[in-house]
């Protein structure tokens, strides 16, 4: 009985040192099994973009993208979805990311922390980009032309997008201040639904008396007809304004050739509505063509990103 | 003081509720105090708070129940998804039952006594240094390791073992460390005595006898794992938390309930494997939070646990091979942590956090925010204590009576903890105004699941024969229960509540990640700011908040045990 009883506690004790081993054992085990799938000459060039609308939708776009960008440069494209749109400058500064496709306020967040890094290219209609701001139906409030008719919005419930949109949170909220409209005139506190697709459906269904967003977005929508316009209209679209861009970082040429960046330029400015597969690509994007931009462009929105606070 | 009177003049007896009453009353006014003013900061008494236009969503929501989405496709996902979620709970236990084990012996005190062979309690610096060094890990809360981990690594897998397995491995050590210390010392003694060195006499002579209370905790973690890995989800690590959050987006609800039926299965699975384990240990209590060093029930849970060591070694061999495949599964790139890129941006993020924000406007601003979050906390486990005791009672396993009541509270409390936090305040926030609120209902929910059935085991364990002796004597079966069953279980009850108040402190930053108010809400501001030195001095604040809260519960469960 005693002696059984010492085998046992024997046992025991070899199970622990077993269970240390087997937990310890692991990392140098599995290191050798993500080594074949990164060697150094065959890295991909991975693209990102921050979620602004449904994931599905950005699935589609992107994948038709990197596919085409893979004929076009010749090295291996991949779209590597991200959740939210701080998680993308991350990504782009630590180097998971080669090249991003930005909102103004993003992509200055994005250059600050990556020396170097360039604004390559956006949409035509990026350079003169507007938001919308809408209203559900139901509240009877009406489309109005000038600025101050945003004080129409106090004492109403409100629903920005993303908290590091530019369309959706940044530019709002510029001329809502510029409206004379502080956000505690609002009913509760606003909202961030996290995309311009959620804000159309939460002011759709009268989650929130109004919202604002993206107008490429809305106008997408509503053309497509997945708005209910009997519900949610348009009351008002601000100035224009830089938005979107692709920010490219500046060590790919060393990882992909001297002049890839400007080969990358090429690829987006040849894009041709007159091509069947480029005008695919093209309407996903909502534009007519890519144009050039530069740093330059954005520093409006950088001196609004600190105005408001998020840019430190 | 009150409180160190009140201990002097405890009586020696049993627990009951007079002697409960009599020790802990300045505990219960205050806790009473405490809730009011929280009710009142968290605006229960304001205006403003419930968006009426959110409803239609809500039904929307519900009525999707009836139509979940099961083409082929979403099912490989969920399944797919599941997989991830799981594999990362596994390979993240396994490092913090590493670093538990190893944190757990080194910051115990028959280690250090043991290597000393003094009696006194003299236990020195370096014990004192791994308790203390394990304290700071611990009040951080995954999520935020995990935040803080993607800026370091990057975007891998890696991410989520270390965010999840860094804090549990503390959290691990501390019971692992108390586990060992109230295990019995006389084998030990013995080989220690008898001039075997102190690692072999820890390896045989106390090892062994902590082993079985060892394995049941690592499991009850297991459970916490899952739950946990299903956040880190949320946040972008992919797997079940990643999916439900995608589908809430994108508003289709007939997905998300594909997903949260997943959830289900997932945590319910977890939670009766656990249990069975724990059964076959026989350490059936979950968690045995408030237990006097040497105490009865410790001892007689180890006196009745007599597993044969077949069974232990099947579930230890089982419980290893899960993590290699975990770990094919997952494929984290182990080659990260040491790489010049990670030490770069770890050094580029420490330079640019230094000096914390100290300013005066910010310092003012984070006590308010601490005070608000604070407030959250009281609140939510003031809600999920009051509705745990409640639904335990149903929930707890009896011989009489219908067995429908018992199936509907366990099954409600299983979907209340297997809905994460954060989607619990997204769900509140279709309804309610951003604002501390949602975020404290969402996290009183949330522990209102796991809780109610940590509750629902006291009553399931309490002694039975004061009830047979009133409904011999001819008592009711209501006023039996009342005057017997109840007032018997509410010091286990309550010196739960007082810990998972620990937990839901910690918690609060996961529903600020949703836009649901407090410290968290200006975590997530400042991480999308990228405003270093401000986020620093948040992690201050929430360590110090933390720290306050573990005091105050320790001081609060005192009294009661």
């Amino acid at each position: 009985m005693f002696r059984s009883q010492q085998k046992t506690r024997l046992a025991l004790a070899l199970c622990i040192s077993a269970a240390v081993a087997a937990c310890a054992a692991p990392p140098p085990a599995a290191a050798p099994a993500s080594q074949p799938a990164a060697p150094a000459p065959t890295k991909p060039f991975v693209i990102s973009a921050i979620p602004d609308q449904d994931p599905e939708k950005l699935n589609r776009l992107y994948g038709k993208l990197a596919e085409y960008l893979k004929a076009e440069l010749g090295v291996e494209v991949v779209y590597k979805p991200v959740t939210d749109y701080t998680a993308v400058v991350n990504a782009f500064k630590t180097g998971d990311v080669d090249m991003a496709w930005f909102g103004g306020l993003t992509g200055v967040q994005a250059r600050l922390q990556v020396d170097g890094a360039q604004a390559i290219i956006q949409r035509d209609i990026d350079e003169k980009f507007r938001s919308v701001f809408i209203a559900n139906v139901a509240t009877g409030i009406q489309p109005f032309e000038d600025i101050s008719g945003l004080m129409g919005l106090k004492g109403r419930t409100f629903t920005f997008g993303s908290e590091s949109s530019t369309s959706g949170r940044l530019m709002p909220q510029f001329f809502m201040r510029q409206a004379g409209l502080s956000l505690s005139d609002l009913k509760g506190e606003p909202g961030f639904s996290g995309s311009h697709d959620k804000t159309i459906k939460l002011v759709e269904a009268g989650s929130y008396d109004a919202g604002a967003l993206n107008a490429q977005v809305w106008e997408a929508r509503v053309k497509s007809g997945e708005v209910d316009t009997s519900k949610v209209i348009v009351i008002w679209r601000t100035p224009p304004y830089y938005d979107y861009h692709w920010i490219v970082r500046p060590d790919v040429e060393q990882n992909f050739g001297a002049g890839f960046i400007g080969r990358v330029k090429q690829a987006f400015l040849a894009l041709d509505q007159a091509n069947p597969t480029h005008k695919e690509i093209l309407d996903l994007f909502g534009a007519q063509k890519f144009i050039e931009t530069k740093n330059e462009n954005y520093v409006d929105i950088e001196a609004i990103g600190r105005e408001i606070g998020k840019i430190k | 003081m009150s409180a160190s009177s009140a201990t002097r003049h405890r009586p020696a007896l049993p627990l009951s509720l007079r002697s409960f009453f009599n020790g802990a009353r300045l505990v219960v006014l205050v806790t009473l105090l405490a809730i009011a003013w929280a009710t009142t900061q968290v605006g229960l008494l304001r205006g403003n708070l419930i968006n009426g236009g959110g409803w239609a969503l809500v039904q929307q929501f519900f009525a999707a129940a009836l139509r979940p989405e099961l083409s082929a496709d979403f099912l490989r996902l969920t399944l797919e998804s599941t997989l991830v979620t799981f594999a990362y709970a596994i390979c993240g236990l396994a490092l913090s039952l590493v670093i538990g084990l190893a944190g757990g012996l080194l910051s115990s005190e028959v280690w250090w006594l043991s290597h000393r062979r003094t009696s006194g309690s003299k236990l020195g610096a370096p014990w004192l240094a791994v308790r203390g060094g394990l304290a700071v890990p611990r009040a951080i809360h995954e999520v935020i390791w995990g935040l803080f981990l993607v800026k370091i690594l990057g975007l891998d897998p890696l991410v989520a073992i270390l965010a999840l397995g860094i804090p549990f491995g503390a959290i691990t050590a501390k019971v692992f460390s108390e586990i060992l210390d109230e295990t019995p010392r006389d084998a030990l003694r013995g080989l220690l005595n008898g001039g075997v060195p102190a690692g072999q006499a820890l390896l045989y002579g106390l090892l062994p006898r902590a082993f079985p209370n060892l394995l049941s905790y690592s499991f009850y973690r297991l459970e916490c794992a899952i739950r946990s890995a299903t956040v880190l989800g949320v946040i972008g690590a992919g797997g079940l938390g990643y999916q439900v959050l995608l589908s809430l987006q994108s508003l289709r609800y007939g997905e998300m309930w594909t997903l949260i039926a997943a959830l289900i299965a997932l945590s319910g699975a977890t939670d009766w494997l656990s249990a069975r384990v724990r059964q076959v240990l026989g350490a059936p209590t979950r968690l045995e939070v408030n237990l006097a060093p040497g105490c009865d029930a410790q001892a007689a849970a180890l006196a009745r646990a007599t597993p044969s060591s077949r069974t232990l070694l099947g579930l230890l061999v089982v419980g290893a091979a899960l993590v290699p495949l975990s770990l094919l599964y997952i494929r984290p790139d182990f080659g990260r942590l040491f790489s010049p890129r990670t030490q770069m941006l770890f050094g580029q993020m420490v330079r640019e956090m230094f000096p914390p924000d100290l300013s005066a406007e910010n310092m003012a601003s984070l006590l308010q925010l601490s005070l608000q979050t604070l407030a959250m906390s009281i609140f939510a486990i003031a809600v999920a204590g009051a509705f745990g005791i409640v639904l335990a009672q149903p929930a707890a396993r009896r011989a009489m009576g219908a067995r429908w009541p018992y199936w509907l509270a366990r099954g409600s409390l299983l979907f209340l903890r297997a809905i994460p936090a954060p989607v619990w305040a997204l769900l509140f926030l279709f309804v309610m105004f951003p604002g501390p609120l949602p975020g404290a209902l969402a996290i009183a929910v949330h522990n209102l699941g796991i809780l109610g059935r940590l509750i629902a085991e006291a009553v399931e364990n309490v002694d039975q024969r004061p009830m047979r002796v009133l409904r011999h004597g001819g008592t009711p079966p209501a006023h039996a229960f009342l005057y017997s069953t109840l007032p018997m279980t509410i010091p286990q009850s309550l010196a739960y509540i007082f810990y998972r108040w620990e937990v839901c402190a910690r918690e609060t930053v996961i529903v600020g990640f949703v836009g649901a108010g407090g410290l968290g809400r200006l975590l997530t501001e400042q991480l999308s700011s990228f405003d270093y030195p401000g986020l620093l001095s948040t992690l201050i604040a929430l360590f110090v908040l933390t720290f306050v809260v573990d005091v105050l519960s320790a001081a609060a469960r005192r009294p009661i045990r």
